[in-house]
């Protein structure tokens, strides 16, 4: 079933037409960009069998299985007539679902999800198994009328959550989820039909492919737009989110697959600002620190798998949301780990490419950690982070705007911490941050260089001495209001007061 | 990549250090205590100043987030099959001339710093000549605004000559341009060697623009010439010209009205700021 290990195989096929994936990748993440935009995010997931792999080596020939209405129709009737063949024929069916047009093609045929169903509830377990397929192959359809076609075969797949083999349930679960992903009608009735707390009872199976694949199901819920209302409440009263937590450990053999899905469960419960409670409770916070602990020691070894950042990234987000909730004081016995600032440090510097959108959540998290914190403040100084930071200046679209708001509130706390922060080499960096273009980092650097200057008269000696005043001066004979003021303040009332040397000549 | 301790620290198994009570935390000044310090007693108005520590929360559909998602949407969707496929490269910032008027925008920070130099750092605030040094600046100032130089001049040998460090002057501009051409083999028609043009602004006029801030006064010292050099300097700025006299201007009149700008006096600073009043708009 799905692996991240999978990612890696299929990367070891021949390529033959890398610049053509790579386009539709270009292509699909433009779809998902304005579906985001739209807050129509879901994608269906398609499990992939072993034996699938083996034939589709070679071309990706689908003409082989595209069968024409004569034939899918000659299908469904040789299947309708049972006898021996048609374990076969299901096969057959199965492979040959795969493409829209058959699909289509098929459930425009009377009865026949009907008959699907029939197998599927039978006590023929291979035939089961085979329409189980079929079923599967529909609710992964992009067209619209497919999925809500196999409606009636979901009570069974329901039903059938809590009792069968870990695959066949896995592949119940990726159906089901699929169809979450549908309409809203489609996703009424399966909530009516019982599916949240099937899903907090398929957790709790030993299997993690399976606790992957309810992870999945539950995220398709959860991302949808009346998730807050319909949705977080059955979760919350199923009990499931003790399971979600726990699952968050990667597991060395089976890697890191359902904590991923979890994880994600997770972020999308905390965004609904219901749940803080149940999982500070829980630990959550705890474990969010110590996991990306471990994640930042791997990363940093270079001794992890591809695709870490699908773990990392959710994480972030929940202890980043949570530390600005309202229950930051029973938080504090979940922070003791110095090591998550230095990981967060490591995660930023780390991605920064080929993700910069995750180094400017790592460094969110940062910041709430340190807003208003001496405990933080202190640390960031003490493990000698501020290089780190202060290398990730020069970055744009977020980055150095975090860095300064992080810094900000460390010299915030006061005039130790400045000379703290003066000794490391923030006045020269912030000579360079003066000068960018983006005004919000200019007003921001004015901020930071305000408390630095007015803490000690070696601050404001040492930015004499770089020769910051000109930089300021050039604000000055600015129009942006916000910069300009701060400028000509410090330059009127701040930098007069101290003895200035002047370094000015060419 | 990293230092080698902070590694360690992320790896070790020795709680003893890793717990945050080991961290020692510094004194808190109080807030008032910090602000007050940059305060002049009485007369300031309120530092402008606005940051508080704050923890952000952000909503699952929040542009932040964009990115996290689409490269999570994607593994479910298979559509990649290794890192390279995802990798995006971070933007740097870009560095921008705050100059109003100027407002260039560069990518590397020297190419910035130089555009500054060349074009900000050493003009004429009365005729907005740019100068690629000082010592070029002063002399310039000094033959062509000050109106005591040609008095002067027939005394005393007040030409410099313009190669700093050599320190020989003379009577006139021609003898120094012989000195400049045989001493130190400069050619003839070197650009900062221009003879002054007969023709010179009067001086206290400066060229008139509307929308003038009416608050700026004449007063500006022993009046040596460029009374107003600040007013000028306003007007630079809504002529919107490119090379921007103003932040010279205070400068060069100090030097106009006492010959040499005192050396503990920083580029600009000084009490002709008072001269500026309310805020300029654009």
């Amino acid at each position: 079933m799905w692996r991240l290990k999978a990612v890696g195989r299929k990367a070891r096929r021949p390529e033959p037409h890398g610049e053509e994936l790579r386009s539709e990748r270009r292509q699909r993440e433009k779809v998902l960009r304005q579906a985001r935009r739209d807050q129509q995010l879901v994608s269906k997931r398609r499990v992939q069998e072993d034996d699938d792999e083996s034939e589709e080596e070679g071309a990706m020939d689908t003409a082989g299985h595209l069968l024409s209405k004569e034939q899918v129709a000659e299908l469904f009737q040789g299947l309708q007539h049972g006898g021996l063949k048609k374990l076969d024929h299901l096969r057959t069916l199965r492979k040959a679902l795969r493409i829209p047009e058959a699909q289509l093609l098929f459930i425009k045929l009377e009865n026949s999800i009907h008959m699907l169903v029939g197998f599927l509830s039978g006590t023929d377990a291979q035939c089961q198994l085979e329409a189980a397929h079929c079923l599967h192959e529909l609710s992964h359809s992009p067209e619209p009328t497919v999925g809500p076609a196999c409606l009636p075969a979901t009570p069974y797949l329901i039903t059938y959550l809590t009792g069968q083999s870990a695959k066949f349930t896995e592949l119940c679960l990726y159906t089901l989820g699929n169809l979450c992903a549908e309409s809203v009608a489609v996703r009424d009735k399966l909530l009516a039909q019982g599916l949240v707390p099937a899903l907090a009872i398929c957790i709790q199976r030993p299997s993690l492919a399976v606790v992957e694949a309810v992870g999945f199901s539950l995220s398709q819920l959860l991302q949808t737009k009346d998730a807050q209302d319909k949705i977080v409440p059955l979760v919350m009263a199923s009990g499931i989110i003790p399971h979600l937590v726990a699952a968050l450990q990667p597991d060395p053999q089976f890697g890191m697959g359902a904590a991923i899905e979890c994880a994600w469960c997770l972020h999308y419960l905390t965004c609904s600002n219901k749940t803080d409670q149940i999982l500070v409770d829980m630990g959550m916070v705890s474990k969010c620190s110590s996991l990306l602990i471990t994640l930042g020691g791997a990363v940093a070894t270079e001794n992890t798998d591809e695709g870490l950042e699908l773990l990392v990234w959710p994480l972030l987000r929940c202890i980043g949301n949570l530390l600005a909730g309202d229950l930051l004081d029973g938080l504090v016995p979940q922070l003791g780990d110095s090591r998550l600032l230095v990981a967060l440090c490591v995660l930023a510097q780390i991605f920064l490419q080929p993700h910069p959108a995750l180094t400017r959540e790592s460094l969110w998290v940062l910041n709430n950690l340190t807003a208003d914190s001496s405990v933080f403040c202190s640390a960031l100084l003490f493990l000698n982070l501020v290089p780190i930071l202060i290398q990730l200046l020069p970055f744009s679209l977020g980055i150095n705007i975090m860095v300064l708001r992080i810094l900000a509130n460390v010299a915030n706390e006061g005039s130790e911490y400045c000379s703290q922060l003066i000794h490391r080499g923030l006045l020269p960096a912030l000579c360079a941050t003066l000068k960018m273009a983006d005004p919000d980092v200019v007003t921001l650097s004015l901020e930071v260089l305000y408390m630095l200057v007015t803490s000690s008269s070696q601050g404001a000696e040492e930015f004499v001495k770089l020769r910051g005043p000109a930089a300021l001066e050039a604000i000055q004979y600015n129009s942006q209001t916000e910069m300009q003021i701060r400028a000509s303040y410090l330059l009127d009332n701040v930098l007069p007061t101290h003895s200035l040397v002047d370094t000015t000549t060419s | 990549m990293f230092q080698s301790e902070l590694l360690q620290f992320l790896t070790s198994s020795n709680s003893e250090e890793t717990r945050i009570e080991a961290v020692p935390v510094l004194n808190v000044r109080s807030k008032s205590v910090l602000r007050a310090e940059g305060r002049r007693d009485g007369q300031e108005p309120a530092p402008p100043f606005s940051f508080t520590p704050q923890r952000l929360r952000i909503g699952a559909n929040y542009d932040l987030f964009e990115d996290g998602d689409v490269r999570r949407h994607l593994y479910l969707q298979d559509v990649a099959s290794s890192v390279s496929d995802f990798s995006q490269a971070p933007t740097v910032s870009e560095f921008r001339c705050h100059i109003s008027g100027c407002q260039q925008l560069f990518n590397t920070l020297e190419s910035y710093e130089h555009h500054y130099s060349s074009v900000h750092r050493h003009v004429c605030s009365g005729c907005k000549r740019h100068f690629p040094s000082n010592h070029l600046l002063d002399v310039h100032i000094l033959e062509w605004h000050d109106s005591l130089f040609q008095i002067m001049a027939e005394k005393q040998n007040m030409y410099q000559c313009l190669v700093e460090g050599c320190g020989l002057k003379f009577k006139t501009s021609k003898e120094r341009k012989d000195h400049l051409i045989k001493a130190h083999r400069y050619p003839p028609d070197f650009r900062f060697d221009k003879p002054k043009k007969a023709k010179s602004r009067p001086p206290g006029k400066v060229v008139q623009q509307s929308n003038v801030s009416m608050e700026l006064g004449d007063d500006a010292g022993p009046d040596r010439g460029e009374p107003v050099a600040v007013e000028s300097m306003e007007l630079c700025l809504s002529q919107n010209q490119n090379s921007m006299a103003a932040v010279a201007s205070d400068r060069k009149l100090k030097s106009s009205c006492s010959y040499k700008v005192p050396a503990s006096i920083c580029f600009g600073a000084g009490s002709l700021r008072g001269f500026r009043g309310g805020r300029r708009k654009k």
